[in-house]
């Protein structure tokens, strides 16, 4: 039998977002996407029971992140990946097409999982759709 | 690995002529491994009686695994014969803390006011050590320790000798990590119990009294036969059991459970003083 599974931190992390009407994502140390929540399914156009746990990579190129600038975001400049690879809390926002088509601009604050001082397992990013340029 | 147990009361001692067969002592299971190795899984009061036991040698190194430092699980230390003589060492392993050091953690109840003496007084060898992120080896066996839910730092332990394997998870509430019939990965403490032949599990609460205990950090019966289902072990030890509960009442309980756990896992036990199981003997012994 298998025995891996992820760290108490992030088990309670993704327990957390279940019961969290705003939405919520979250990645493992790898950056691999985990879980999002119920709210976030509705901002990024697609159930986490449609689309799964999918590598960093996938996620990255589904999302095709950009700056509000419309210049294209590599995983490590989104607020996800500056939190898992500097390890800090980081607040910022930024563009991307969901899974429905839809374009969106998102306000997203990531913050680092740490299950010791020296052990980060993942991070949880919490973010707010923001109201459409007039 | 012989496993005997010493206390399996939960929160509080219960003695008393309602407790009396399954007794009042708090959590503490002895392993005695193949090597001789004495592994101690918790130091509830139950810790008091082996210490006696365990002077019928003049000395030795014992090995004692601390799930967490709630007054239940250690405060049979202070009258643990081996820790006040000299001659002993005691390695002991916790979770670890972003505050305090284990021994000093452990130290804030044995010294003044809560005890008369400090443990810096204890003649015995005594080393605390968080317990290491990997498994590793502890004479004839490996341990794994992982954190679990439950209120503050607290640890589940998987104990693994000659394929045979005991998990031992006390205070343990999964059903706050996610559905219980849900994907395992996501239910605390899963990894640790997986196809283990025995299952230490907290059973404290009643169905009827968890919903007003919720998040209180342990498991309705109903709770730990789930998470006996999920984790497919061979069989579950009621474990913790609440203070409040008697005798006659456990065995009710231990009917609802037997009845919900798959066909092909064996009868639970409840855990008593003095069960003693060998395994890979599959022997219950002892009174």
């Amino acid at each position: 039998m298998e025995r891996k599974q992820p760290d108490l931190v992030l088990i309670v992390a993704r327990s957390f977002a279940t019961k969290l009407a705003t939405p919520t994502l979250i990645i493992d140390a790898r950056g691999d996407l985990v879980y999002f929540n119920d709210a976030a399914a509705e901002v990024l156009g697609s159930s986490y029971l449609d689309l799964g746990e999918l590598q960093a990579s996938h996620w990255q190129e589904l999302f095709a992140p950009r700056t509000l600038d419309e210049e294209p975001m590599t995983p490590e400049q989104t607020p996800g990946g500056i939190a898992l690879l500097e390890r800090r809390p980081v607040h910022d926002s930024f563009a991307f097409r969901g899974l429905d088509g839809r374009e969106r601009e998102i306000t997203v604050t990531a913050l680092p999982l740490y299950s010791r001082p020296d052990e980060i397992v993942g991070v949880m990013s919490i973010f707010w759709e923001l109201p459409a340029a007039p | 690995m012989i496993a005997r147990v010493w206390g399996a009361r939960g929160s509080l001692s219960a003695p008393g002529p309602a407790t009396v067969e399954y007794g009042g002592n708090t959590s503490c299971v002895e392993l005695e491994l193949a090597d001789g190795t004495t592994l101690i899984l918790d130091a509830g009061s139950g810790i008091r009686e082996l210490g006696q036991r365990l002077l019928e040698r003049e000395h030795g190194e014992l090995h004692i695994c601390l799930t967490h430092l709630h007054l239940d699980h250690v405060e049979g230390l202070g009258f643990f014969a081996p820790l006040w003589r000299a001659g002993w060492k005691l390695r002991f392993w916790g979770p670890p803390s972003t505050t305090a050091t284990l021994r000093e953690r452990v130290s804030r109840y044995l010294s003044p006011p809560l005890f008369p003496i400090g443990l810096s007084e204890a003649p015995a060898e005594a080393v605390f050590e968080d317990v290491p992120r990997e498994p590793w080896r502890v004479g004839s066996a490996v341990v794994e320790a992982q954190s679990v839910e439950h209120r503050g730092p607290t640890l589940g332990y998987r104990i693994e000798e000659e394929g045979h394997v005991l998990a031992y998870l006390p205070d343990h509430e999964p059903y706050l990590t996610a559905a219980l019939d849900d994907d395992p990965q996501w239910v605390s403490g899963w990894a640790l119990a997986a196809g283990a032949d025995i299952l230490f599990h907290d059973s404290q609460y009643t169905d009827e009294e968890y919903p007003q205990r919720l998040g209180w950090g342990h498991s309705s019966v109903a709770h730990a036969a789930a998470f006996a289902r999920a984790s497919q072990v061979r069989q579950l030890a009621m474990f913790h059991h609440d203070p409040m509960r008697s005798d006659r009442e456990l065995e009710a309980l231990h009917d609802e459970v037997a009845e919900s756990l798959h066909n092909d896992q064996e009868q639970p036990l409840i855990a008593r003083e003095g069960l003693e199981i060998a395994l890979g003997t599959d022997r219950h012994r002892g009174a």
